[in-house]
């Protein structure tokens, strides 16, 4: 069985429109608007821009360690 | 030469893939799995679930991986050992390479915090499911709540309805609960899903105190732990591993201390009453008056440690 056959009933494209509008919304409110932009990008890119972010932040010595706590939250 | 993040990603999914090469199950999950599903998350670690009979595969593929010829170690004093035994008890083995311009940290989880199914059951190819990954989320870090309603939001769009389980905005709920059905096993399992379908005016209320709620059980989660390490980790110090010795030398140093000081499982030592009670409290003492009748039953999400 396919993606699409395995879709619901309710979700349909005007729904899934719906749906992204308000994660989007979500997103802007959460993360910034230049993050919610790189959220909906396609996966390449998206992981190209992130990417290039922590590059960037260990080019300027952004110190990111990460403690060993011998159990993880 | 400086290691760009593209290769460390590849340096990680190198490790995953090699263990399933050998026949060893372990997924990506965490930051790097947000980012695949759609959340950018900035994160230059690697947290990695592995199914403990897959714990010796992982341990072997970790010491034959090189990061610029820089062999890998384990991390801290605190690390347990990578050991079936304990990481079915909810430990986590840390790891890490470090070279010349290149560092890399992975940690290794047997059993998916909070997770309420088999994570194993579930893959995304090299990464964990979006349920299991957003389950992860629900810490007592502020930080990590918006990553769960992302996720939340991106599953319903998906079609997949356990992604009302995990949509902690409230503005984006009453959004959402507007056109998308809410199927009744959801609300059976979430209560405040209940009061969001009644556009009842205590959601707000009601959410902040069930996200209490998931602060107070991680919180005191990580206190039982964190009481159980002490006498393994000050032996682990006292050993005084030297960095250069091999990671097989380093893990049996390790096993030799965790048989002895380590136990495998506390919090089922622990016990969930008291587990879930003390939680209880502890919301209960940070909003006086707050309604707890509207807070999960959590014992599907610590059921593979407390049987």
């Amino acid at each position: 069985m396919n993606r699409r056959e395995r879709r619901p009933a309710w979700l349909t494209p005007s729904v899934r429109r719906y749906i992204r509008r308000v994660a989007y919304d979500f997103h802007v409110r959460a993360f910034g608007e230049e993050m919610a932009r790189v959220n909906f990008l396609p996966l390449e890119e998206r992981k190209a821009y992130i990417r290039d972010m922590i590059d960037h932040a260990r080019d300027r010595s952004v110190r990111l360690k990460k403690p060993a706590r011998g159990v993880t939250p | 030469m400086r290691l760009t993040q593209t290769d460390l990603d590849r340096f990680y999914e190198s490790v995953v893939v090699g263990v399933r090469a050998k026949g060893g199950l372990c997924a990506i999950t965490s930051g790097m799995a947000c980012i695949e599903f759609g959340v950018a998350e900035t994160t230059k670690d690697c947290d990695v679930l592995c199914e403990p009979p897959s714990a010796r595969i992982l341990l072997n593929v970790i010491e034959s991986s090189e990061l610029m010829g820089s062999r890998g170690s384990y991390r801290g004093n605190l690390s347990p050992p990578l050991d079936a035994r304990w990481l079915r008890g909810g430990w986590t083995s840390h790891f890490f390479w470090k070279a010349r311009g290149a560092e890399a940290y992975l940690d290794v989880f047997g059993v998916a915090p909070r997770g309420s199914t088999p994570w194993a059951a579930e893959l995304r190819g090299l990464y964990a499911n979006p349920h299991t990954v957003a389950e992860m989320k629900r810490t007592d870090r502020e930080k990590d709540w918006p990553f769960a309603t992302a996720l939340g939001s991106m599953m319903l769009a998906a079609g997949d309805a356990r992604g009302w389980l995990h949509v902690f905005d409230v503005t984006t709920l009453r959004r959402l609960i507007k056109r998308i059905p809410c199927p009744a096993e959801m609300v059976a399992q979430r209560p405040v899903l209940g009061l969001a379908l009644r556009s009842d005016e205590s959601l707000d209320h009601a959410i902040l105190v069930e996200k209490l709620y998931w602060n107070a059980l991680d919180r005191a989660r990580l206190r039982v732990y964190e009481r159980a390490v002490r006498p393994y980790a000050a032996a682990v110090r006292k050993a005084r591993i030297p960095r250069d010795k091999s990671l097989k030398f380093q893990h049996e140093t390790r096993m030799e201390r965790a048989r002895r000081l380590l136990p495998r499982n506390p919090l089922r030592e622990h016990g969930l009453p008291a587990f879930v009670q003390d939680a209880r409290e502890s919301v209960a003492r940070l909003v006086p008056g707050a309604n707890l009748d509207y807070l999960p039953d959590v014992a599907d999400n610590f059921r593979s440690l407390i049987p």
